[in-house]
């Protein structure tokens, strides 16, 4: 009996610092989709500006430069735009946020800014296109710089906070 | 992608299927007309015809589909491909080039600056007009425009008004001098298609074919066009669309003076027409052109009426 009150502990532990171990490393690994996410949009940015290239061509080059978690979120909207399926350009994106951002950390927040991003692009003329890219760009930045400058407490944090609580079930438990 | 998948592409859905459903020889189609709350029409071997909802031409207009706000936004979505920015410089000139070279006529509210046309929005009347590419439509012109004495051709003109053909001959001739005929091997051909009309470029690619020797500046104003083209390119002959300012009379000065042959069309209906035009009538006092072509559609589109040579002496007639 008391072995099995041990193994019982000793999983509780395990699970409950494996868990602050895994938010910990989710804020770190957001920080750097964030970082990957600004660079590409800046790629977008700079295509529309140099070259008005339109945005499923845009978005297609930069589907094919690009290999980390981001493609295939590229990949479905450049194919759905080149389908001309009949959805409009927000509904493509939406629905691009909504399924194909599960491989990357970004919370809920950060896919209600990118889906909004999608509302204004497309949209009228390139200077609207200039300044919707440079509030987005902005916004993530402020984000990055934010999470930058509380990551080391944030982590330290969650992984003491993850080992106590694995200790504090474990007394309870015992 | 066939011409018939081109143009239901840049349709909305509703629209997509009627035209879908319509049993059509699309190289007879020439135009589609979208008009906000008017009905669907279309001009179909040279005729004007209503389309219903079950997919019939009909003559009476009442019975037509009729084309609400949301049919012309989202066949702007397509035809700009979700990016209205892109084409900024076309709307301002009114019309948007697509795959396969057909040319999207839009017409709307103006937004003006500083005197200048900025943009267009609430943007209500649409009319495709497809490409047709007439191979062979140069034949009888050719042997015209080769030098007798020495190889190469005549500096050319293709006078002609509105919708008789003048592009249409410009784009074989330019194939044609481009690929070789049998009069003269293949020469470098440079065009500057200020208006996307000749070589139809859509990414870059041209949709009509303009032969194996011919560089395109597409979309670039023909004056700067010329010139670039002549330092960039080498060109043995260089092609224009549709001249008129006096920068283009200045630039066609240069071309020629650079050794390079010229072939230009121009709006009009007779070299004396050209020679009242103000900035125009500079090209046929200089006898900086060698041959003339009038082009009308007495009997047809692209009829070709006249030849002349640089001091009035008609060389062709099919004039009545």
């Amino acid at each position: 009996m008391n072995i099995m009150k041990i193994v019982g502990c000793v999983l509780v532990l395990v699970s409950s610092t494996g868990m602050g171990f895994y938010f910990s490393n989710e804020m770190r690994c957001r920080i750097e989709d964030l970082k990957e996410l600004k660079k590409l949009i800046g790629l977008l940015r700079g295509d529309i500006r140099y070259s008005s290239t339109p945005l499923p061509e845009a978005i297609n080059s930069i589907h094919r430069r690009h290999s980390g978690c981001f493609q295939s979120f590229f990949n479905y909207v450049s194919e759905k735009l080149n389908e001309l399926s009949g959805h409009t350009f927000l509904e493509i994106w939406k629905t691009a946020v909504e399924t194909e951002l599960g491989s990357t950390s970004l919370t809920k927040k950060d896919k209600l800014h990118l889906m909004s991003f999608g509302e204004n692009l497309g949209y009228l003329d390139k200077d609207m296109q200039m300044n919707t890219i440079d509030l987005y760009i902005n916004q993530l930045e402020e984000v990055i710089v934010d999470l930058t400058k509380t990551v080391k407490e944030k982590s330290y944090m969650y992984n003491t906070l993850g080992i106590m609580a694995g200790i504090f079930i474990t007394i309870i438990m015992v | 992608m066939n011409t018939k998948d081109e143009l239901l592409k840049i349709l909305s859905l509703k629209l997509r299927t009627i035209l879908g459903k319509l049993t059509l020889d699309f190289d007879k189609l020439q135009e589609i007309r979208l008009r906000m709350n008017a009905p669907l029409l279309i001009i179909y071997g040279n005729k004007e015809a209503f389309i219903t909802e079950d997919a019939k031409m009909e003559d009476n207009p009442t019975k037509a589909v009729l084309i609400t706000k949301n049919e012309i936004r989202e066949t702007m979505e397509y035809i700009s491909n979700y990016s209205l920015y892109a084409f900024e410089e076309e709307i301002k000139q009114g019309f948007i080039t697509i795959n396969g070279g057909h040319r999207i006529g839009i017409a709307g509210k103006i937004i003006i600056e500083d005197d200048a046309i900025k943009g267009m929005k609430h943007i209500s009347f649409i009319n495709i007009r497809l490409a047709h590419q007439v191979k062979g439509c140069a034949d009888p012109v050719l042997p015209y425009l080769f030098h007798k004495q020495m190889p190469g051709i005549y500096h050319t003109l293709i006078i002609s008004p509105p919708r008789c053909g003048k592009t249409t001959l410009l784009r074989d001739i330019i194939r044609q001098l481009s690929d070789g005929t049998v009069y003269h091997t293949g020469m470098s051909v440079g065009v500057v298609d200020e208006r996307s009309e000749i070589g139809a470029c859509y990414m870059g690619t041209p949709q009509n074919e303009l032969g194996i020797r011919t560089d395109i500046l597409d979309c670039c104003p023909k004056a700067k066009g010329m010139m670039m083209l002549i330092r960039s390119m080498s060109p043995q002959i260089i092609a224009v669309d549709e001249i008129g300012s006096r920068e283009d009379l200045d630039a066609i000065d240069y071309v020629i003076g650079c050794g390079c042959k010229l072939i230009a069309t121009v709006h009009g209906s007779s070299i004396e027409d050209i020679r009242n035009k103000p900035i125009l009538c500079d090209l046929v006092k200089k006898k900086l052109f060698e041959r003339y072509i009038i082009l009308n559609n007495v009997k047809g589109i692209g009829h070709l009426e006249e030849i002349y040579d640089t001091e009035g002496k008609r060389l062709y007639t099919d004039a009545k």
